[in-house]
C-alpha cells in the first residue's frame, strides 16, 4: 500500500447508518445536517405523505450508556414539545411517528421557505438603505407582527424554544386556490410562520429563559438582517399583546440586553 | 524580535522568552520555566498566598528565563505580562514585577489576554490554521471561532468552569493537588468501569457544571458513608475511581458537544484544545473520535503549553507588539474580568 | 374497485402487507368479539371501532406502528393483530384501548385490518372471502369520505384528550396577527379542522408510552 501525505489524502465521506432497514417508495433526502442530528425529507406510510425525518446518530466520542441516554430523552423531549405546541394551538410541525431507542422522529413536512431566505431575498429586491423608511416598510412589519405573536403563542403555554433564529421561522405559503378576481401576485413576505427544530426547547415559564428566547432572536435579526433590524421592535409589539406575562418578560429583555447572554467570568 | 513573557493568573508562575524570527519563520521557544504553587490535598489555592508565592518567586524565574535563554537586556524589544482574566492578587503581583522591569530596563509594555494567549500558543505549536478553540482550564471553559480581527466566544460555561469542578472534586476525594489535581482525576478514572448518572447539562453552546459538582460530592459522600455499594446493573463494586470516569466522562462529551456544535455552526473541521484541562487524554481522544467523523482533526499540546505559562503570553504579546501595540506604563493596569472577545485581533487577516 | 384494500406502508418491507377493509350495519359483532376472546385463529384480524378512527392515515399510522414493533421484537400485547388496536391508544392501558377501540357488542361499524407476513401468507381474495363469509353487515370502501361520516368526533376528542384549550386548537389558531391565520386554519372549514383533528391523534399515538 502506498503512504499517502495526509495533507493529499482525500477528506473521509462520512458514512451513517442506515436508518430503517427496509425501504421506502423513495430514498430519505438529506437536507441538513446539523452537528447532533441529520434532517431527511421522506415519507410517512404513504408515497404521497411527505414528511420531515429527524435522525440522531450515535455519538461514538461517548460511553455507549450515556449516549443512548440522551438520544432518547432528547428525541422525547422534542417530540413532547411539539405535540404539546400543536395541541395548544401554537403553529408547529405535526408530530408522526418515533422511535428513541432507533433515534429518529418523524415530523410534518412543512412546504415553504425559511424567513431568514425568503427576508434576505425581500430585502435584496429593495433600494438599499433604511428600510424602516421605504414605502413597502409595511409588509415586513407585517411579517415582525406574525413572528412576534406565534413566539408570543408559543411562550404563553410554557414552551421556551432555545434557538430562535430566522432560521428557525418558516413562512408557509397560504392556499393559493382562494378569493377568485385575486389578480395580485402573492407578496413575498406573505404566508404563515411555522416554528420548528425545537431540538433545544424546553419547557419553561421563566422570564429569563423567554428573554434569552428574544435577545437570540432579536441578534439574529440583528447579525443577519442589518437593514431589518430596526423593525425588530415590531416583533416585542405583537409579542407584548399575546399574553399576560409578555410585559414583564420585555422588562428582562432589557437586563439581558445590558449583560449580554453571557455572564463574565472570573479567569 | 525577542520577547520577555510573565503569567501569574492563578496558581503558576511562568516566565518565558520568545523569537519571533523575520520573514515569517516559526517562533522559536527561549525558555519557558514555571514554578507551581501547590496547596495540600483537599485545599485549593487562596488569592492573597498565591500572590505571596509568585512574589517570592519572580525575580528568581526571570533571572532563570533570561539564562537559559542565552539572551541579555539589549536582546528583548518588549515585556508581555498578563492583564487578565484571572485572580485579584496575583495577577497584581505579577503586573508590579512586570512594570519593575520596564522601567529599570527601559522597555515597552505589552498587556495580555490570557485566554488570547493560549489560543496564539496553540495555534503556533499546532499549526492549526483557523480551528474551533475549546479553552478549558480551572478558570474557564470557552468555545471560540475567530471572526473579523475577534476571538469570538460561541459557547461557554455559564457558572463554574469545567476545571474548577474537576479541582473541587478532587478536594471532596482528597486526592493530591501535585502535580494537579486534574492530573490525579485522570488516572483514577483510567481504572473506572461503571457509568453513574450524573446530570447532563448542556443547553445549545453553553453548559453548566455546578449542578455535576453538587451530584458526584453527593454520591461521594454515600459512597463513603455506605461503602460496598453495588452498580444496579452490572452487580460490580462501586468504586472512588467510578465516580472519578463518570464525572470525566460526562463532563468531556458535553464539552465535545458544544465544541462539534460550533464547528458545525462556523464550517470548520479543525479543533484546537487550549488550556490546563486540555491535557487531558480521554478529553483528546473523545475530541478526535468526534473531528474524525467530522473529516477533520484535533489539535492539542502538551502541559509546557497547555497549562498556563510565559512563553505563551510572550509569544502573543510579540505579535501584538509587533501590530504596534503597546501598553503605557499609567494604563498598565490588570482586570479580573477580562473577556477574549474584548481584544482587538489586530495580526491576524 | 376492490372493496378490500391492500397497500405496503413506506420503511416495512415488502413481505408484509396491510389489508383493510370497512363495513357499515354489522350484525354480528358479538359473534366476531367471542372469536377474538376465544382467540380463534381463524379470525387473527384487528377489528376496530369505526366511531374512534378519523381517517384512513389514521388506521395506518397504528398499522405502522405495530409492525414496526413487531419487527423490533417489542409488541405489548399478543400478537400484531391486537398491537394495532393498542396502538390507537395515546396511553399504555392496553385493556383499556381495547374497550376503547376494538370491537363490542354495540359496534356497528366496524373496520378490519390484516396483516400477511410471510409466515401468515394469505392473498387478499383469500382474505376477502372469509370476511365475506363471516361478516354480517354491508361493505364499504374504505376511503376516508366515508370514513369521516362515520367518526364520533366528540368521543375521539374525549379518548385522545383533546377538548382542552379550544378543542385542539382550533379556535385559538389565530395567532398569526393582522389576517394571518395559524397553520390549522389555513384553510377554512370542516376540512381543516378535520385534517388537523387527525394531526392530533398522530401525536397523541406517536407519544403513547413517552410520557412515563
Amino acid at each position: 500500500m502506498e503512504a499517502v501525505h495526509p495533507s493529499s489524502a482525500a477528506p473521509e465521506t462520512r458514512v451513517f447508518s442506515p436508518i430503517f432497514k427496509y425501504p421506502s417508495a423513495a430514498a430519505p433526502l438529506l437536507i441538513t445536517q446539523g452537528a447532533e442530528a441529520l434532517l431527511y425529507r421522506s415519507t410517512y406510510l404513504l408515497p404521497s405523505i411527505p414528511c420531515a425525518l429527524k435522525y440522531r446518530p450515535s455519538k461514538p466520542y461517548r460511553h455507549p450508556i450515556l449516549d443512548v441516554r440522551l438520544t432518547k430523552h432528547r428525541i422525547l423531549s422534542e417530540a413532547r414539545v411539539l405535540v404539546k405546541c400543536r395541541r395548544e394551538g401554537v403553529p408547529v410541525p405535526a408530530v408522526y411517528a418515533l422511535d428513541e431507542a432507533a433515534g429518529w422522529l418523524m415530523i410534518e413536512w412543512i412546504e415553504g421557505e425559511v424567513v431568514k431566505i425568503r427576508l434576505n431575498e425581500w430585502l435584496k429586491s429593495r433600494k438599499e438603505g433604511n428600510v424602516a423608511d421605504g414605502v413597502d416598510a409595511g409588509e415586513l412589519l407585517d411579517l415582525m407582527t406574525r413572528v412576534g405573536s406565534a413566539v408570543g403563542r408559543m411562550h404563553a403555554i410554557g414552551v421556551v424554544h432555545g434557538d430562535l433564529t430566522t432560521s428557525n421561522l418558516m413562512l408557509c405559503p397560504r392556499s393559493t386556490e382562494g378569493v377568485d378576481g385575486d389578480a395580485e401576485a402573492p407578496k413575498m413576505l406573505d404566508g404563515d410562520i411555522v416554528l420548528i427544530d425545537f431540538g433545544l426547547a424546553s419547557q419553561s415559564q421563566a422570564d429569563e429563559d423567554r428573554a434569552v428566547d428574544l435577545y437570540v432572536l432579536e441578534r439574529a435579526f440583528g447579525s443577519t438582517h442589518p437593514r431589518a433590524e430596526s423593525l425588530f421592535g415590531g416583533v416585542l409589539k405583537a409579542y407584548e399583546k399575546s399574553f399576560k406575562g409578555a410585559g414583564v418578560v420585555l422588562k428582562k429583555l432589557e437586563e439581558v440586553r445590558m449583560r449580554g447572554r453571557k455572564r463574565s467570568m472570573l479567569g | 524580535m525577542i520577547a520577555i513573557g510573565l503569567e501569574g493568573s492563578a496558581n503558576k508562575l511562568g516566565v518565558g522568552v520568545i523569537s519571533h524570527p523575520p520573514h515569517g519563520k516559526p517562533a522559536q521557544v527561549l525558555s519557558n520555566i514555571r514554578h507551581t504553587f501547590v496547596t495540600p490535598p483537599g485545599e485549593g489555592f487562596l488569592p492573597k498566598d498565591t500572590a505571596k508565592h509568585h512574589r517570592t518567586w519572580v525575580i528568581k524565574l526571570v533571572k532563570q528565563a533570561m539564562k537559559q535563554a542565552g539572551v541579555t537586556i539589549k536582546d528583548i524589544d518588549c515585556i508581555c505580562y498578563t492583564k487578565g482574566p484571572g485572580m485579584g492578587a496575583p495577577l497584581q503581583s505579577v503586573a508590579v514585577a512586570a512594570r519593575m522591569l520596564s522601567l529599570l530596563w527601559q522597555k515597552d509594555l505589552v498587556g495580555v489576554n490570557h485566554c488570547v494567549g493560549h489560543i496564539e500558543m496553540g495555534r503556533e505549536i499546532t499549526g492549526a490554521q483557523n480551528p474551533v478553540v475549546l479553552y478549558v482550564s480551572g478558570g474557564n471553559t470557552q468555545v471560540i471561532a475567530y471572526a473579523e480581527q475577534r476571538y469570538r466566544i460561541f459557547g461557554e460555561a455559564l457558572d463554574i468552569a469545567v476545571g474548577n469542578c474537576l479541582d473541587r472534586f478532587a478536594r471532596t476525594l482528597e486526592i493530591s493537588n501535585d502535580p494537579a489535581p486534574g492530573y490525579n482525576i485522570e488516572q483514577l478514572a483510567k481504572k473506572g468501569k461503571v457509568l453513574l448518572d450524573l446530570p447532563y447539562a448542556v443547553k445549545g453552546m453553553d453548559c453548566s457544571f455546578s449542578g455535576i459538582l453538587a451530584s458526584i460530592d453527593l454520591l461521594a459522600a454515600e459512597l463513603k458513608a455506605n461503602p460496598g455499594q453495588r452498580d444496579p446493573v452490572t452487580g460490580e463494586l462501586i468504586t472512588t475511581a467510578d465516580l472519578c470516569f463518570s464525572l470525566q466522562e460526562t463532563v468531556y462529551a458535553m464539552l465535545v458537544e458544544i465544541t462539534e456544535r460550533a464547528m458545525a455552526h462556523v464550517g470548520s473541521n479543525q479543533v484546537l484544545i487550549v488550556g490546563g484541562v486540555g491535557c487531558n487524554e480521554r478529553l483528546q481522544d473523545m475530541m478526535g473520535i468526534m473531528a474524525k467523523d467530522r473529516g477533520g482533526s484535533v489539535y492539542a499540546t502538551d502541559e509546557r503549553f497547555a497549562i498556563d505559562n510565559g512563553i505563551m503570553i510572550a509569544h502573543a504579546g510579540l505579535e501584538a507588539y509587533k501590530a504596534g501595540f503597546r501598553t503605557p506604563l499609567e494604563e498598565s493596569t490588570c482586570t479580573q474580568r477580562f473577556r477574549t472577545d474584548e481584544v482587538f485581533v489586530k495580526w491576524r487577516d | 374497485m376492490a372493496l378490500l384494500q391492500t397497500v405496503h406502508l413506506e420503511h416495512l418491507p415488502q413481505s408484509h402487507a396491510i389489508h383493510v377493509a370497512l363495513y357499515q350495519d354489522i350484525k354480528n359483532a358479538t359473534f366476531l368479539q367471542q372469536q377474538l376472546l376465544a382467540g380463534n385463529t381463524d379470525f387473527e384480524y384487528a377489528l376496530i371501532d369505526a366511531g374512534v378512527i378519523v381517517s384512513k392515515r389514521h388506521a395506518f399510522a397504528a398499522a405502522y406502528r405495530a409492525v414496526n414493533d413487531l419487527l423490533e421484537s417489542r409488541l405489548r400485547s399478543r400478537n400484531v393483530h391486537s398491537e394495532i388496536v393498542f396502538s390507537l391508544s395515546p396511553n399504555n392501558n392496553a385493556s383499556e384501548s381495547f374497550r376503547r377501540f376494538g370491537i363490542t357488542p354495540s359496534t356497528t361499524n366496524l373496520l378490519i385490518i390484516k396483516v400477511t407476513t410471510p409466515s401468515s401468507a394469505l392473498t387478499a381474495s383469500e382474505i376477502q372471502s372469509h370476511l365475506t363469509s363471516s361478516i354480517e353487515g354491508e361493505q364499504v370502501p374504505f376511503e376516508d369520505s366515508i370514513l369521516q361520516q362515520l367518526t364520533d368526533v366528540p368521543r375521539v376528542k374525549k379518548i385522545y384528550k383533546l377538548n382542552s384549550n379550544g378543542g385542539g386548537g382550533k379556535k385559538n389558531g389565530q395567532l398569526n396577527g393582522t389576517g394571518g391565520d395559524g397553520l390549522s386554519i389555513s384553510r377554512n372549514g370542516e376540512e381543516s379542522e378535520r385534517k388537523e383533528l387527525e394531526l392530533l391523534v398522530l401525536g397523541a399515538m406517536a407519544l403513547r408510552g413517552v410520557t412515563n
